[in-house]
């Protein structure tokens, strides 16, 4: 045992491991949740993280400060006092205070999420909501207990008398680490209400319109036929040359030229292009031969918001890619579990590239 | 067909759907939407949905894709709002759901046992003046002893202005303190301090009143008895419903422990609310009719009755039916 323990060098990941795909929504690192509908349609929600959810909370808090004040005033200054004759005016007021206070403290936020698909206030200024981590929306059961749980994410108190040596204010002072530590720790920016209800917070804004893409030079047509026919571009170039093509209209030509010729010049070395082609112009080439020149294979129907008849939307499909060739492959295969879906001109979809 | 012309159709759509979203998260959507408004944003929704579907067919350049991803995700949860709250259900939810979640939760039982425990022997050590000198006096502190025998000096008395306003203080303070007790669960120190440190003070301040010599005991035990029996439950149930809450992180039932602490929230929520309705009925009692100069048979037959209403509660109602005996885990 021990021998055979000291044969050969340690391998480290990258020797035999495959290399991580950045691009697949399991390994990116960025802040989004997957969803996916029972119609099998996937789509990513934006999850919000503590710098939206702060202003939202301190907003709230002034919100509930200010409703608070007002019934104050309204019911001190109107004649609702009357409406007990039984009791003297102060003591309506103290109790009406008191109640206020108490049902202001705890349910101003299970009311607005309950009722306002789960929005408060301060969610609807900083623009986040309320969800459940399965896409659905809230239920009054989950309000409750992620309100009502706000407190221990507020936890532990502090004194102010670390701060002010002297005339400390005669409260405490929340300091929230336990909602930020546990919003460290989760993948979803949870806090602890939020992992007792099963609830996360998300972005419900106005995404980044990409523009559309102009592309004014006429050279950009026939450049894109000097590239090969067989160059193949990667997911994440694909995305970068997008990207760039949809906001090179807002840059000044230097940083067109500069930010280009970063992806473009090793690329045109490659194909063997001229070196004094402009960087610009083969970014925009790429774009046209992957965006504009391909025709696609769907025929679309002809009204705008219909769009394709659902039967075509199929998305179970086989992505295991070609099948092992091995004995079983003589019996009969099993049957599909959804129809392939029906594909015009006759084209076939080739084994593995449907996501 | 290409790319850039399947672009051009679908824009117009997109937008339309991103800007009938903004409208509904604004105040506007307070206001229910038409039917053909309904119909239209459905329409438009499924439309995006498939075209997110056939982004890889359609080739669709990625940015666009994220695009479709947030639009398809804010249309989502503006076409499937939150519940409102199911008041149909909420009969079978006070009078079968809570009463069993109360009966059946060994968390109950737990902290029953340290607050009452608690209670009494704070309540016998400070009273046994004799065997534990001076048990009471440092439990409690000279002022707050002073206070409590300066409230009880004189016989019980008030005006329906004092009742209303003690009966919202006790709402306020008492519920309070019970919702806290629930919330700080998930630490679990938190909460079984403020338990123990509620069941000694107030076991310590009984014993100190009950004792021969302090005048003013017979008044307090007037003025605690009707509404001792709602108030000493609720408290021990609101630490319950915390202490299940807490127990989530610990006892998993192979559960996973994020999985684990969100089934107990589940179970830990009808305690709580069982927690604060009581409450609020111990803060009415403790309003109306503790300080009233009524006949101290008639606080009496009050504790009693609430008492017996209490055991109705929780044991008829809450005892398990068969079906659900042989299912309910033993376990905690």
């Amino acid at each position: 045992m021990l021998a055979s323990f000291y044969t050969g060098p340690i391998q480290f990941g990258p020797l035999n491991s495959v290399p991580i795909d950045l691009m697949s929504p399991r390994n990116a690192i960025d802040l989004t949740a997957t969803i996916t509908t029972p119609e099998n349609i996937q789509f990513e929600y934006r999850i919000a993280g503590p710098f939206r959810r702060i202003p939202a909370f301190l907003v709230d808090l002034l919100v509930r400060f200010i409703a608070f004040l007002a019934i104050f005033v309204a019911v001190a200054c109107s004649g609702i006092t009357q409406l007990f004759p039984f009791l003297s005016q102060f003591a309506t007021i103290g109790v009406v205070i008191l109640l206020t206070y108490f049902f202001i403290d705890w349910f101003y936020g299970v009311f607005f999420e309950t009722y306002w698909n789960g929005r408060t206030i301060g969610k609807w200024i900083s623009k986040i909501q309320v969800i459940s981590v399965d896409g659905r929306p809230i239920s009054a059961y989950q309000a409750t207990i992620r309100n009502f749980l706000r407190l221990a994410d507020l936890a532990p108190m502090m004194s102010l008398a670390a701060i002010f040596a002297n005339d400390a204010p005669p409260f405490l002072f929340p300091t929230g680490l336990v909602a930020i530590l546990c919003m460290v720790f989760t993948t979803r920016f949870q806090r602890l209400g939020d992992l007792a209800a099963g609830t996360m917070v998300v972005v419900d804004e106005r995404a980044w319109v990409p523009p559309k893409v102009k592309l004014e030079d006429p050279r950009v047509a026939s450049l894109s036929e000097l590239i090969p026919a067989n160059f193949m571009m990667s997911r994440s170039m694909v995305r970068a040359v997008a990207l760039y093509a949809e906001r090179r209209m807002r840059m000044p030509m230097a940083r067109r030229m500069e930010l280009s010729a970063i992806l473009a010049a090793p690329l045109m070395a490659q194909l063997g292009l001229r070196e004094d082609t402009s960087p610009d112009l083969f970014l925009c080439a790429l774009y046209y031969r992957e965006f504009v020149a391909k025709p696609i294979a769907i025929t679309d129907s002809t009204s705008v918001d219909v769009g394709i008849p659902i039967s075509q939307a199929t998305p179970v499909l086989d992505t295991a890619g070609p099948k092992p060739v091995s004995h079983e492959s003589t019996s009969t295969p099993p049957p599909d579990l959804a129809p392939y879906p029906q594909i015009p001109n006759g084209q076939q979809i080739p084994n593995g590239e449907y996501p | 067909m290409r790319t850039v012309d399947l672009l051009e159709r679908r824009r117009q759509g997109w937008h339309e759907l991103d800007s009938m979203c903004d409208k509904y998260r604004n105040f506007s959507s307070l206001k229910k939407p038409t039917a053909a408004e309904v119909t239209r944003f459905a329409a438009l929704y499924r439309a995006a949905c498939t075209d997110l579907a056939m982004a890889e067919n359609l080739k669709l350049p990625p940015t666009t894709l994220d695009y479709l991803h947030r639009l398809v995700g804010r249309a989502h949860s503006h076409l499937y709002r939150s519940h409102r709250l199911p008041t149909s259900l909420w009969w079978t939810y006070v009078f079968e759901t809570m009463p069993k979640a109360v009966f059946n939760d060994p968390c109950v039982k737990i902290t029953g046992v340290i607050f009452f425990g608690l209670f009494s022997l704070a309540a016998l050590l400070s009273w046994a003046e004799g065997t534990f000198p001076k048990f009471g006096e440092t439990i409690l502190g000279k002022e707050q002893i002073q206070q409590l025998e300066g409230s009880f000096a004189k016989p019980l008395s008030g005006n329906i202005d004092q009742y209303a306003s003690m009966a919202a203080f006790y709402i306020q303070h008492n519920t309070s303190i019970g919702l806290e007790c629930f919330a700080l669960g998930p630490l679990l120190i938190p909460s079984l301090f403020k338990l123990a440190y509620n069941a000694i003070v107030l076991g310590a301040s009984f014993g100190y009143m009950a004792r021969p010599e302090i005048a003013a005991g017979d008044t307090f035990f007037e003025f605690v008895t009707a509404h001792g029996v709602f108030e000493l439950t609720a408290i021990s149930l609101s630490a319950a419903a915390g202490l299940r809450l807490g127990i989530g992180w610990i006892v998993t039932n192979g559960l996973s422990r994020l999985d684990a602490f969100r089934v107990s929230a589940k179970k830990a929520l009808p305690i709580i609310l069982v927690a604060v309705a009581l409450f609020i009925l111990a803060a009415f009692t403790e309003g109306f009719i503790s300080p009233s100069p009524l006949p101290y048979a008639v606080k009496a037959l009050f504790a009693i009755v609430s008492a017996s209403l209490l055991m109705f509660y929780f044991v008829i109602l809450g005892y398990p039916s068969d079906l659900e005996s042989n299912s309910e885990e033993s376990v905690i």
